[in-house]
């Protein structure tokens, strides 16, 4: 029988358990993690299951919701590689983060460190930083719909200003329109990382910066040299949650404002899944761009931790 | 740490940024109360009159009254399924020393690096395998799955601070697992409570993708998020209708932000970084 404690089953070792904390009854604490199923179960089945079923239908040539399904294997593969579309959806998805996540977290850095000094007026810009976590993605597209469409804000500035000549139709212009998409992510983006800067940042202990500014560093050298090797991977964790929001959220913003076009000038990987998905019903084809962007999320992931590792 | 004079471009920097925030808020309240000529003739003057033409025209255009009370009603359903479900998970796993408890947390912990968006499609065919598809009951069911990770390691680590000696003493008295859980932890665990409604309630309300590809634009069924968008063509360019119905889906949020703004902001800035 003493065969039954050494292998690592669960029974096995929660029959060990109440022994230590609570002795004699027979272990009030057991019996409890049976209460954690129903959420486990729930979360298995809406969001694992789903997530799995993304690799199966990536190998499935399935032209339509009520086509005949057949067996692809890698042929979908060879299908996304060689269509241009796709390649210009890497080639917008790259561009966009390679511009708005620098900017945003080299932006949010700085306002979160201007933030944690708490300057005059610093509890009102808090209060307006949260502005663009609050408000949904429909909300923020209309604001870049009005302020962007031929006869909005951004013209009527313009022609104001008596500049009329460099107005253009910002959102139906191949040259513009990805750039539009971006302006949102950064826009929308920078307020909150700051605020979690800031936060992050009210926890480095004053001494650090005071000790700096007493050998003479001025705020630009304290900002950089002092604090933001302190806060290093938390920096990294913000990045990673923007690389994830930025790679996988801007389906929709391209759907509200552009769809993609003109042309395929403003189409991202994510709205490329979407729309062969439900647009063009090429489900094998969706998928397998899903699966891409998934493997894509978790090498920009791992490769984000490594350059934001602690270093000392 | 002084601020010299050397700050005034930050300042500038940072009061441009939040002006950038502001303004188009205050122009789509002002621009609510208008006409189209108004809008274009003086874009930031004060409306002349506040007339509420523009919000019962958004209302009965693309029926957004009925919206708002779906939108209402899947959020208010899916944060009680969502309460009802990780409150006791994150009970049980706060208490248990065991190593499937352990297991089961990881596997929520690692449910951060899912991001929501990729499984779009898989799950709409699960909503049509159910028979669920274009219905606001699915997406009460599955919004409470999206929440899950982050409401349960938020509650274990809140449930986690309960001293042991309350519940035993709790248990000297005779009390169930169920009693300890209602009369000891749920008290003792309000402020974790209270971070994850409100995380959830922006992230319900705010939902977008999901609802349209799922309830899809059946009015009787379809949330504020996507009767929004369909202004945008319905009303072609009436600004002032359009801006009146991005108000109106601001509201709920603006009060509870207002009312809530200190609770809000810890929960906001905590349910972040918990990766």
């Amino acid at each position: 029988m003493t065969t039954l404690t050494s292998p690592p089953g669960a029974a096995a070792t929660r029959r060990t358990a109440p022994s230590s904390p609570v002795t004699g009854r027979g272990g009030p604490r057991q019996g409890g993690t049976i209460l954690a199923v129903p959420a486990l179960v729930w979360y298995l089945v809406f969001m694992v299951g789903p997530m799995l079923a993304i690799f199966v239908i990536a190998a499935l040539h399935w032209p339509g919701m009520l086509q005949p399904v057949s067996f692809a294997g890698l042929g979908n593969v060879r299908t996304v590689l060689d269509d241009p579309v796709f390649w210009d959806a890497v080639r917008n998805t790259a561009v966009q983060l390679a511009v708005a996540l620098p900017v945003m977290i080299l932006c949010a850095y700085m306002l979160g460190y201007y933030v944690a000094q708490r300057p005059p007026g610093h509890r009102i810009i808090r209060y307006l930083l949260f502005i663009p976590g609050l408000i949904s993605t429909p909300a923020k597209a209309m604001v870049f719909y009005a302020a962007l469409s031929p006869d909005g804000l951004l013209n009527g500035a313009l022609n104001g200003l008596g500049l009329g000549s460099l107005t253009d139709a910002w959102l139906a212009s191949p040259s513009t329109a990805l750039a539009c998409l971006i302006a949102l992510d950064v826009w929308s983006g920078i307020g909150f990382t700051a605020v979690l800067f800031a936060a992050r940042l009210n926890s480095v202990p004053d001494e650090l910066g005071e000790a700096a500014q007493l050998d003479g560093a001025g705020h630009w050298r304290t900002m950089w040299a002092i604090h933001f090797p302190v806060i290093r991977d938390y920096v990294g964790v913000v990045t990673m949650l923007q690389f994830l929001w930025t790679l996988f959220g801007s389906a929709q913003h391209v759907l509200l404002l552009t769809q993609g076009g003109p042309g395929t000038s403003s189409t991202t990987l994510s709205f490329l899944v979407y729309q062969k998905a439900f647009i063009a019903a090429d489900l094998g084809y969706s998928q397998t761009v899903g699966v891409i962007l998934f493997l894509a999320g978790l090498v920009g992931l791992l490769g984000i931790r490594r350059a934001f590792r602690q270093t000392y | 740490m002084k601020l010299g004079k050397r700050w005034l471009p930050a300042h500038l920097l940072v009061w441009t940024y939040a002006v950038l925030l502001v303004v188009p808020l205050y122009y789509f309240i002002v621009s609510a109360f208008k006409t189209n000529d108004e809008i274009f003739g003086r874009p930031f003057a004060l409306p002349s009159s506040f007339s509420f033409g523009n919000f019962s025209t958004a209302f009965s255009s693309a029926d957004l009254g009925l919206a708002v009370g779906n939108s209402a009603l899947v959020t208010v359903v899916s944060l009680v399924l969502t309460l009802l479900l990780a409150v006791p998970a994150a009970f049980a796993l706060a208490r248990s020393t065991g190593r499937t408890a352990v297991v089961i947390e990881k596997v929520f912990s690692l449910g951060f690096l899912i991001p929501t968006f990729a499984a779009l499609f898989p799950t709409f065919l699960l909503a049509a395998a159910t028979g669920l598809f274009h219905t606001r009951t699915f997406m009460v069911l599955f919004l409470p799955a999206t929440a899950m990770p982050l409401s349960v390691v938020i509650l274990v680590q809140f449930m986690r601070t309960v001293p042991r000696e309350m519940e035993e003493a709790a248990r000297m008295d005779g009390a169930s697992t169920y009693a300890v859980l209602r009369h000891v932890y749920t008290p003792m665990c309000l402020p974790g409570i209270a971070t994850v409604l409100l995380l959830n309630f922006l992230t319900f309300w705010n939902e977008y993708l999901y609802s349209l590809v799922i309830i899809g634009p059946d009015p009787s069924q379809r949330t504020v998020q996507v009767a929004l968008p369909t202004l945008k063509s319905i009303t072609g360019t009436d600004y002032g209708v359009l801006t009146a119905g991005t108000v109106l889906t601001l509201v709920p949020v603006w009060v509870v932000y207002t009312v809530l703004q200190k609770r809000m902001q810890q929960a906001l800035v905590s349910g972040a970084v918990k990766l």
